[in-house]
């Protein structure tokens, strides 16, 4: 026991968090953005599996950053067309969701297949490209903090920090100025921000944009740097965990971002958790994501409730 | 409107829904495959190609079916609960460790596997559901977390209590004869799992049809608010409705496992087909008695994709697109498919402007 807490405090496993914690913090944001605007949308986990492909596939040929954007791109793509379907055509948005999560899971396959040449599996073939992580040795200078903070802080990716900033942004944008209010608006009772002159198809369109470009950065993060290179269903979950943190988080960015943290600590500890406890079997510890994603959701939630 | 169009209708919604299914992956096929004609050839035949091959379609269609069940039960109700994967490893999970025991060596391990299977995967399909009433979590979500917290589980379990040091501890030993379904046709997978499917297919259609749960919780599922002011407790309809749709699920996991197709468990032996139920309950509209037929047809295709990995360089993947793309097309509403946009390309105005403008 003691191990684990020595393991947990330490600088390296804040490390491990925020590593862990950033695509998911991606898709939490993304998803957050969609739920504002009162569609659930629960493709984020197919969004970032279509994202982390198209990363991995166009860093092969271009710039890493070329490479993120094309992830982003794709996703802001895939939310067009959920809005599309959704709000032009008027299938149920779980639906569509769920359709689009369903072709990323086979589409990714056969696309891979076909950009590797037949590998089914992995992009091990494909010189995909990292996104480079950015130096904060200089925070050694600082007198005894200094070493952990570096430890800590240096060496994670340009996106963690950008996810960090974009917390802010998106509270700023919600929260102080016209159109986030807009957003909260129609998010709280749509027919009253119609009302008052808001479409609100044209915001959802844009929440839903705006969250599969999230999820498609998120699955970027993931497919070029906490893992280089895509293999099958690499996001594991990781969708519908960010989901999680969206209720969780009381649809507030900053609460979001505490879930996103809270998730990505418990899937840090799953990663750490067998070089320190050889005995729990491995099923065991990968199951423990998403048992404290689903304890957690039920705990929140009737604290809501009775609220 | 009158049984016959009604019937007439949702005859060519399912042809349509057949068409764009057939359109997708002939496009696929053809921008992936080196060989196209060939390879759609396949996709199209090969189900038919020997007697082994048509019964793995009717005994995937099987399956199918009673997936796109689970679903539609809880679809009709509008609670969307995705738990039927989890529940189908719980259900094959608890079916084989039945099996295994000293009881697979009588026949009653064939009941006794299905009603444990059923309890275990109503139990799974309970929590999601009682989670939503009582605590007023969302349900897609828990329900989701609970597919791979079960996944887990039954793979914990089976490593550390039925697999076979032989497989490398990734499978069971074969269950004994009795605890197998007996196959009707030899050397082929149609087995008893066909008539507990059909028959799950009329207990729900009466379950819906023909009780006063099953008015219920369509009426829940049409207008949860109107439901409510005619004194039904929406509450515990969602949460039977969930029940016994997990219990469905539960029935799909002991058909995998207890089926001659696998006669053992082994890791990741749904290989993704619960979700595939989705499809099923979409196109046939939530309707019981029009999931055979949908599950046929889809399976024939799904089957047919199968074949295509082995004997072609398109991947088998390419179902999941087609999948999706049905979904997509069939979930929305066109009003008559298309007609507003023949008129437009063929420069007549759509009808409602032409009503509008003198």
């Amino acid at each position: 026991m003691n191990l684990i807490l020595e393991t947990v405090l330490s600088a390296a496993f804040v490390a491990a968090v925020i590593r862990t914690t950033t695509p998911i913090l991606f898709a939490s944001l993304g998803g957050l953005l969609s739920d504002l605007v009162g569609s659930l949308n629960v493709a984020l986990e197919g969004m970032m599996l279509i994202g982390a492909l198209t990363a991995v596939v166009v860093s092969a040929y271009a710039p890493w950053y070329v490479g993120v954007l094309a992830g982003l791109g794709v996703g802001g793509i895939l939310g067009g067309l959920m809005a599309l379907f959704h709000l032009r055509f008027k299938a149920d948005v779980i639906l569509v969701g769920f359709a689009v999560n369903i072709i990323a899971a086979g589409g990714t396959v056969t696309a891979l297949a076909y950009a590797t040449g037949g590998d089914k599996g992995t992009s091990i073939n494909l010189p995909s490209k990292a996104i480079p992580a950015l130096d904060l040795s200089f925070l050694n200078a600082i007198p005894v903090v200094g070493s952990a903070l570096t430890q800590m802080f240096s060496g994670h990716s340009y996106l963690t920090w950008l996810a960090a900033f974009l917390v802010f942004a998106i509270w700023y944008f919600l929260y102080r100025t016209p159109e986030g209010l807009r957003f909260r608006a129609v998010g709280e009772y749509p027919a009253a921000a119609e009302a008052a002159g808001i479409s609100p198809n044209r915001l959802r369109t844009y929440g839903l944009i705006a969250s599969g470009a999230l999820a498609g950065l998120g699955g970027a993060q993931l497919a070029m740097f906490n893992f280089v290179g895509f293999t099958r269903d690499m996001t594991a979950g990781r969708g519908f965990i960010a989901l999680g943190a969206v209720l969780l988080g009381r649809r507030h960015p900053i609460g979001t971002a505490i879930a996103a943290v809270l998730f990505g600590a418990f899937e840090a500890l799953s990663i750490a958790l067998p070089g320190i406890l050889p005995s729990v079997p491995g099923e065991v510890i990968h199951m423990i994501p998403f048992v404290v994603t689903v304890l957690a959701l039920m705990l929140s939630s009737k604290r809501r409730l009775t609220a | 409107m009158t049984q016959g169009r009604l019937f007439l209708s949702e005859t060519g919604r399912i042809a349509f829904a057949a068409a764009v299914a057939l359109v997708v992956a002939l496009v696929i096929i053809f921008f992936a495959s080196k060989t196209p004609l060939e390879t759609f050839d396949v996709l199209l035949t090969a189900p038919l190609s020997s007697k082994r091959t048509i019964g793995t379609w009717i005994d995937d269609s099987a399956k199918l079916a009673l997936a796109g069940l689970a679903f539609s039960l809880v679809f009709q109700a509008r609670q969307f609960a995705l738990g039927v994967q989890g529940q189908v490893y719980i259900g094959g999970l608890l079916a084989s460790a039945i099996a295994l025991s000293p009881l697979g060596h009588s026949w009653i391990a064939i009941p006794i596997g299905a009603a444990v299977a059923m309890l275990g995967g109503a139990f799974l399909g309970f929590i999601p559901g009682y989670a939503k009433a009582k605590l007023n979590a969302n349900e897609i979500v828990s329900s989701l977390m609970l597919n791979y917290i079960a996944y887990d589980f039954t793979n914990l379990f089976l490593r550390l209590y039925l697999a076979s040091p032989k497989s490398g501890l990734t499978a069971s030993d074969p269950f004994p004869p009795t605890a197998v379904y007996p196959a009707f046709l030899p050397r082929t997978r149609i087995d008893l799992g066909i008539v507990l499917a059909l028959a799950s297919v009329f207990v729900v259609w009466f379950l819906l049809y023909r009780t006063a749960w099953g008015l219920k919780l369509r009426l829940t599922g049409h207008n949860a608010r109107f439901a409510a002011y005619a004194g039904i407790r929406s509450n515990f309809i969602m949460v039977s409705a969930m029940t016994v749709s997990g219990a469905i699920g539960g029935l799909l996991g002991a058909l995998f496992v207890q089926g001659t197709g696998f006669a053992k468990i082994a890791i990741g032996f749904e290989a993704g087909l619960s979700f595939e139920g989705i499809l099923i309950a979409i196109v046939a509209r939530n309707r019981p008695l029009a999931i055979p037929f949908v599950a046929l047809g889809y399976g024939y295709l799904r089957q047919g994709a199968q074949l295509m990995g082995y004997r072609s360089d398109v991947p088998a993947e390419v179902i999941g697109i087609v999948q999706g793309v049905v979904i997509l097309l069939v979930a929305s509403s066109f009003t008559v498919p298309g007609r507003a946009f023949l008129t437009r390309l063929t420069g007549g105005r759509p009808a409602a402007e032409r009503a509008t403008t003198p």
